[in-house]
């Protein structure tokens, strides 16, 4: 019998967390199978449009890194995603989406530890939310 | 003709009965608004109305319908075939349509039903519907159904209609669908003997109260290149927001879009609304846009209703009266005025 | 207090007549009580349509956005709010404009006016200071104005212009005292389920017009992210999920650019109240980043800009 594992997206920026990601499995870091990736140069590119997309499609949780504040490859990319990714946050759980869903961090290209243990915890919060039930959308629901 | 008469008590009484056998859609009060819905008992049907936000054009034409579903499996021996997707086709009663809306329907019938082409979720629709009207003893000042071509007590395109009498109603017959109705039920009250004197007052007031707001008969004469260059238009476009509300809620407006929606290895063929008012409705393929400025779109609005449609078919103008654009419009954009512009080409007070 | 129309018409004849601008945006009297239609005079004989009074409640900075000639324009306190964000976005120059401040006294709620009347129409409404009397076929009221306001004109903070050239009467009070988030923290304290069904609730007369996207000011992009087709981010029929995803994105596209002047509200025909999506974006920005839309021209729109010390509340 199988249980349940969620599905995560994750839209990691090139430089810092794709590379961080990349490092924890040259190391042989241990973490749980279920994100997929999505690559984007710069967390800042991540737009809303994306997020919800994601959750349209059916994924059960949304995770976004970035690089560390002052680090970011594009000086500022990052800088406009946390005001961006904050509100966007805050929105999406007024509207009633469970909190543990979404999930944002900074892991630099050399943080395979901590990719591997945010990946850990992503899941492990996704899984106490449950299979995504809300904003999914596979077919119109129309007459 | 049949007729029978029955008190207001008693009209739940053949809601209920009608319910028995057809599917009965009427007018709910929806906490702002009435809106025809699919009565689950005859207790919520609400005829104190003037009329509902939106037109009745809905159960017809729903804003969005599945049309075919089809699977991309390539495994699947219907790859790639639409599969039409089976609507209910029982038969239906729609209790308290206003004059207008029904003759909207023979309007729309232009459109959906036509020598070459019939469009089989309209017209399947159309035929399985026995419509049961309610006159209009008070319309209300946006109401000009009397310069349409229509008028309060019009039965044009009703099965059968109902005159609310004061203490009950007068329900007659009009059609055949509408005899067939009438006389499957129980005989009510009699007929009071003052039931035809009182319709006929009743109507005369409604009427009175409507009098002639705009008259299109210069519209007709004048040529159609003159009216499309005329001056007015600028100032008639400004206002308007270029929001789909006045197509919506019309109704005789039926434009629609069809859109595909894929999700992995399914999909649906979907028809929605569409409204000439927003920008992509006339984008060409090739990019092209031959109404890319406001003023092209609400110059076509009006036109297409007042000069195109009578031009083109000769039966009376494209727009029932109903009001319902006057009335919603949010930047009171208002066809009783334009109607007066292009036949008079003033610009004076309403 | 209601003697805007015979100021606005001075203005707009002299603005005209002096070249000093092309056009003059105003309303003028709409065909039916409780309604206005904005207005475009272009010449000093046009300007006699010119009119002001309580149902001038749509926001006519919504027909600035890429105008290429010198405009006057009427402006109430949050459309001169917009129109300070028009200028932070280059929508229309500073030179361009010609701005005839409206101190505000709240504009008139036509529905919740025709609710409580309950069904009998109105054919005549007089407006005075503090009433508003109705009059209809066989009926007469008299409503205490203050009361039938648009939601947002009661919890307003900025009724006189921020930005103008010449003011139509005198500064007005400011509101004080008012808290302009009851509703948003109603809604917090719920649970994320009957959140959920909150909004679930809110949207679901929604048909799609997109009435409250066209009325708003700051909606003006070329392609809405509803048009766009490739790939398609929301459907356009009338599925719930769909019809979440366009209020949810549209408010979040107006954050920290929304000035809650009600012209969504306003506009919609099924009479939904939108401003619950935008009413949460406001109050968050204010919070977090202590930011008010449209007050300060020189202030740059909070998702336009950064402080590395930013709040990072949900960052691991």
């Amino acid at each position: 019998m199988s249980e349940w594992e969620p599905k995560i997206v994750a839209f990691l920026c090139n430089w810092c967390s794709y590379g961080g990601a990349d490092l924890a499995g040259v190391s042989r870091l241990q973490y749980p199978a279920n994100i997929r990736i999505i690559r984007v140069p710069c967390s800042g590119r991540v737009n809303p449009k994306f997020i919800l997309a994601a959750f349209r499609h059916g994924a059960d949780g949304v995770w976004v890194s970035g690089c560390h504040p002052g680090d970011c490859h594009y000086i500022e990319g990052n800088y406009y995603a946390r005001r961006k990714l904050t509100l966007f946050h805050k929105l999406l759980e007024y509207t009633g989406i469970e909190p543990g869903r979404l999930h944002f961090s900074w892991v630099s290209s050399a943080e395979a530890t901590k990719f591997a243990e945010t990946a850990r915890q992503v899941v492990e919060a996704v899984k106490a939310a449950g299979p995504a039930r809300h904003f999914i959308k596979k077919q119109a629901e129309v007459a | 003709m049949s007729e029978i008469y029955l008190t207001k008590q008693k009209l739940p009484a053949l809601v209920t009965q009608w319910m028995e056998r057809y599917r009965v859609f009427g007018p709910v009060f929806k906490g702002q608004y009435h809106d025809y819905a699919l009565l689950g008992e005859a207790t919520e049907l609400d005829l104190n109305f003037q009329n509902t936000r939106l037109s009745p054009k809905g159960l017809f034409h729903p804003h969005s319908e599945k049309m075919f579903d089809f699977t991309l499996d390539k495994d699947s021996p219907e790859a790639g075939i639409l599969k039409e997707v089976p609507k209910d086709g029982s038969p239906r009663i729609i209790v308290g349509i206003r004059p207008c809306d029904a003759r909207a329907f023979q309007l729309d019938d232009r459109n959906f039903i036509t020598d070459q082409f019939k469009d089989p979720w309209w017209a399947q629709r159309r035929q399985n519907t026995t419509l049961v009207g309610l006159a209009c003893n008070n319309p209300c000042s946006t109401c000009f159904c009397t310069s349409t071509g229509t008028g309060p007590f019009d039965t044009a395109g009703l099965d059968a209609m109902l005159v609310d009498l004061g203490e009950g109603y007068l329900l007659q017959a009009v059609t055949d669908k509408g005899t067939e109705l009438v006389e499957k039920l129980p005989a009510g009250e009699p007929v009071p003997a003052n039931a035809a004197a009182a319709v006929a007052s009743l109507r005369k007031a409604a009427e009175e109260r409507l009098g002639v707001q705009f008259d299109l008969g210069p519209v007709k004469t004048r040529s159609m290149n003159e009216l499309f260059e005329a001056p007015f238009w600028d100032e008639v476009q400004f206002a308007c927001i270029n929001c789909g509300t006045c197509t919506y809620l019309c109704p005789t407006c039926w434009c629609f879009d069809i859109q595909d929606e894929v999700y992995q290895d399914k999909g649906e063929r979907i028809r929605i609304w569409d409204s000439c008012m927003f920008p992509l409705f006339t984008l060409h393929g090739a990019g092209h846009n031959p109404r890319s400025q406001k003023l092209q779109r609400v110059r076509q609005r009006f036109m297409h209703k007042l000069k195109y449609y009578p031009d083109k078919y000769s039966c009376g103008i494209a727009c029932v009266g109903c009001g319902r654009c006057v009335q919603q419009c949010p930047v009171n954009i208002d066809i009783r005025r334009v109607a007066r512009l292009m036949s008079e080409s003033c610009i004076c007070a309403v | 207090m209601w003697n805007y129309t015979e100021k606005i018409r001075e203005a707009a004849e002299r603005l005209l007549a002096e070249n000093r601008v092309d056009v003059v945006i105003g309303f003028r009297k709409g065909t039916l009580p409780l309604m206005n239609e904005p207005y475009l005079a272009r010449s000093v004989d046009q300007v006699k349509q010119l009119y002001w009074d309580g149902n001038c409640g749509i926001n006519l900075a919504n027909y600035l956005p890429k105008r290429p000639d010198r405009v006057a324009i009427v402006a109430k306190g949050c459309d001169s709010r917009n129109i300070v964000v028009h200028l932070q976005e280059n929508q229309i120059q500073r030179e361009q404009l010609y701005i005839l401040g409206a101190p505000c006294h709240g504009m008139l709620d036509r529905r919740k006016i025709l609710a409580d009347l309950k069904g009998r129409e109105p054919l005549r409404v007089d407006e005075t200071d503090g009433s508003v009397k109705v009059v209809g076929r066989d009926f007469e009221e008299t409503l205490d104005r203050s009361s039938y306001l648009q939601e947002n004109c009661g919890i307003c903070l900025h009724r006189n212009p921020v930005i103008y050239d010449e003011l139509l009467g005198d500064l007005v009070a400011e509101q004080t005292d008012v808290d302009r988030y009851q509703d948003v923290r109603q809604v917090e304290g719920k649970d994320a389920e009957q959140r959920w069904q909150y909004f679930e609730d809110l949207i679901a007369p929604c048909l799609r017009c997109y009435a409250c996207r066209n009325a708003c000011p700051l909606c003006y992009c070329p392609t809405c992210f509803v048009d766009e087709a490739r790939p398609q981010w929301v459907g356009k029929s009338l599925d719930r999920t769909d019809t979440r995803t366009f209020h949810f994105l549209r408010a979040f596209h107006v954050a920290g650019r929304c000035t809650d002047c009600g012209a969504c509200e306003r506009a919609c025909p099924v009479g939904i109240k939108v401003r619950q999506f935008t009413k949460k974006m406001e109050k968050d920005i204010k919070d977090l980043y202590g930011y008010e839309v449209g007050v300060k021209l020189e202030e740059r729109p909070p998702l336009d800009t950064y402080k590395p010390g930013d709040p990072e509340p949900f960052f691991k």
